[in-house]
């Protein structure tokens, strides 16, 4: 899967924006939107929040964990936590990116912001990186992993599906799971 | 034959690594072949003569119905290699070893040579104590030469590396918003030259 088929799915994300205009309900396939009242907060998809972002009619409130002091505490425990920690947004790193690109002016303190996702994604990666090297060398069969991200299984994934491949043939060789004949 | 079902037939790598020669013994004469011997002074090569024979040839010779060869372990696989690849497997130099180490280890096995057991272990302990710096080097290398990084590499771990960069950059190009900038495509650009090509010929 390529990172922005996975962003495409995190546009589907619900998210606060302030619109400044009115309009009555708009009617799409993916579900009703509206009514919008100008300067009334309301729930839109990630996708037409951008858009209504760019156009600049409305603007952006970025969701309660997106704050400074919240993702300190959040990269507290994930240092802390020998596991995967749950992370408030299962498309953290996709929504970190969009909004600090088209709706920068409405995030309070965005290079810190910047700064501490990026953190969090760096040391989930080590973690991730770790236990996969643990699972290849012992010699389970399937391993659990709770709390992983899209974003963050797709990069490893043409990686360690490989891999798995490789070892699945080696260990066959050892089991003789597969029959030996010579005919 | 079970397990060549799992083996790709019309992949390359599998068809490279099965032409990995073989230390054979002939068993019995083979008549009017002895120039493939070039140390022979025969016209039949004859039985005790010793010679290197690629894997799928080997493997017609040497089974339980016809034993016109007996076939030896290559040195690469031999117990002093396989401690050597128990001391530390990360710093031994796969790609010199036999580029296709672990595939052309796993044909071997069909032999049931008595070593097979141990070799088999070997590949698998070898595989797992590389796998984290394969790992390591291909998930962080950007926008670098990685010539270096993989000349030790077997192919399949080559294979594997690729893999890796693959999902790092991927990632890293849709990180610096690389992925929403429209670009002209491959298949177009190349077409252009091929035409200009063409012209500049005929022209």
């Amino acid at each position: 899967m390529d990172p922005s088929e996975v962003e495409f799915l995190a546009e589907k994300e619900m998210i606060t924006v302030v619109p400044n205009f009115t309009l009555d309900t708009i009617y799409l396939i993916g579900g009703d939107i509206g009514p919008f009242t100008a300067g009334m907060p309301m729930e839109v998809p990630l996708w037409m929040a951008v858009n209504l972002k760019q156009r600049q009619k409305a603007r952006i409130r970025p969701p309660e964990w997106m704050d400074v002091e919240k993702l300190q505490e959040k990269k507290q425990e994930e240092t802390d936590s020998k596991f995967f920690t749950e992370m408030p947004c299962k498309h953290y790193m996709e929504l970190t990116q969009l909004l600090l690109k088209y709706a920068i002016d409405d995030i309070p303190h965005a290079d810190e912001t910047r700064t501490l996702i990026k953190d969090i994604w760096d040391l989930r990666m080590a973690k991730l990186r770790s236990s996969v090297d643990t699972f290849v060398k012992s010699d389970a069969t399937h391993a659990k992993l709770l709390h992983l991200t899209l974003m963050e299984l797709n990069t490893v994934r043409p990686f360690l599906t490989k891999a798995l491949d490789q070892l699945h043939v080696l260990r066959t060789n050892i089991s003789g799971g597969v029959e030996l004949t010579q005919e | 034959m079970a397990l060549e079902a799992l083996e790709e037939y019309y992949d390359l790598d599998d068809i490279l690594s099965s032409n990995e020669k073989i230390p054979c013994k002939i068993e019995m004469p083979i008549y009017r072949l002895g120039y493939l011997d070039s140390s022979s002074i025969y016209d039949d090569l004859l039985p005790g003569s010793k010679m290197e024979l690629p894997y799928w040839m080997a493997r017609s010779l040497c089974s339980r119905k016809r034993h016109m060869v007996s076939v030896e372990l290559p040195k690469n696989y031999r117990e002093s290699y396989r401690e050597i690849l128990t001391a530390d497997a990360t710093v031994v130099d796969l790609h010199k070893l036999g580029p296709y180490y672990y595939s052309f280890g796993t044909h071997l096995l069909k032999y049931e040579l008595p070593d097979s057991p141990d070799v088999a272990k070997i590949l698998v302990k070898a595989f797992q104590t590389r796998f984290r710096k394969v790992m390591d080097s291909s998930q962080n290398a950007y926008n670098e030469d990685t010539s270096k990084l993989t000349e030790k590499l077997d192919e399949s771990e080559r294979l594997l590396f690729k893999a890796g960069q693959l999902g790092l950059n991927d990632f890293i190009r849709w990180e610096t918003r690389q992925t929403e900038k429209l670009t002209t495509s491959d298949m177009v650009k190349n077409h252009r030259k091929r035409k200009r090509a063409i012209m500049e010929d005929t022209g």
